[in-house]
């Protein structure tokens, strides 16, 4: 009998090892996938000359964005002085947050410098850049 | 198209569905836990069932937490710097939460002392495994630098 038992928390073992091998197999498969398909399209979009367009907010954060930040990021924020600006993972009130306050030894403040709503405007530029 | 892009969304949906499998796991292990070294069966089995049900609803509860962070992070499955860690402990937390609840819905009740102490052991590194995926999620999110 215990043995039987053994033997059934064995295979349940394997089958469960097996089954969060698929499905996390599958999971990063699909992504790699769907990443894939997104960065061809993109650059297939790049290279037809289309540039995406700007909402009005995001086109007042690039504004923003050549005058204040682009110095130290970049002029197409890919990182110069200052990191790569591409695909923030950040939350936006995080961002707005950096954008106010600096880090320190590494980014200055724009808290005084820029509103609420031109901070909103620089989010919307950063959350258009793909 | 921009709802899929757009972080907002997924920030939030992410934010709030990634607590359910941290909370249920850790909880479910140390259901089980007391399950284990307590003397009265009634008690026993009260406190496996709470393991098990947690356990499920744990991993149930890891499929949107999951997609909405790989949709949030743009389908970036490995990543640098903290997006990286947090990536490194979250495959094997989600892999872990599946193949827990898949031994425990075949074997339930029908466990030697042995299988047990392993499952139990697998449930707290699965318990670990997602608190520190957790913790990496917040340095992506809300980390300074």
């Amino acid at each position: 009998m215990k043995r039987s038992v053994f033997g059934l928390e064995f295979i349940a073992g394997v089958l469960g090892i097996v089954v969060a091998a698929a499905v996390v197999g599958s999971t990063l498969g699909s992504a790699t996938l769907v990443r894939t398909a997104i960065e061809k399209a993109r650059a297939e979009s790049a290279a037809n000359g289309n540039q995406p367009q700007l909402s009005l907010i995001a086109a007042h954060g690039q504004k923003l964005y050549a005058v204040n930040c682009s110095h130290c990021h970049a002029d197409d924020a890919t990182g110069d002085e200052g990191p790569d600006l591409h695909g923030l993972t950040k939350s936006d009130e995080r961002i707005k947050v950096i954008i106010t306050n600096g880090i320190k030894g590494e980014m200055p403040a724009f808290g005084k410098k820029l509103q609420e709503a031109d901070k909103e405007a620089l989010v919307g530029f950063l959350r258009s850049l793909r | 198209m921009e709802l899929f892009l757009g972080a907002n969304i997924w920030e939030m949906m992410h934010g709030g569905s990634t607590h359910l499998p941290i909370a249920l796991m850790l909880m479910s292990a140390v259901f089980d836990a007391l399950g284990g070294v307590t003397r009265s069966d009634r008690v026993k089995d009260r406190f496996h069932a709470a393991g098990l049900f947690t356990l499920i609803a744990g991993t149930l509860g890891a499929f949107p937490a999951v997609l909405s962070g790989l949709i949030l992070a743009r389908w970036e499955i490995g990543g640098t710097g903290a997006l990286f860690w947090h990536h490194v402990f979250l495959w094997p937390a989600f892999a872990s939460l599946i193949a827990l609840s898949v031994w425990r819905l075949i074997v339930r009740g029908r466990r030697s002392r042995t299988g047990f102490l392993i499952y139990l052991l697998a449930a707290f590194a699965a318990a670990f495994l997602v608190s520190a995926a957790g913790f990496w999620g917040g340095e992506v999110l809300l980390g300074g630098s």
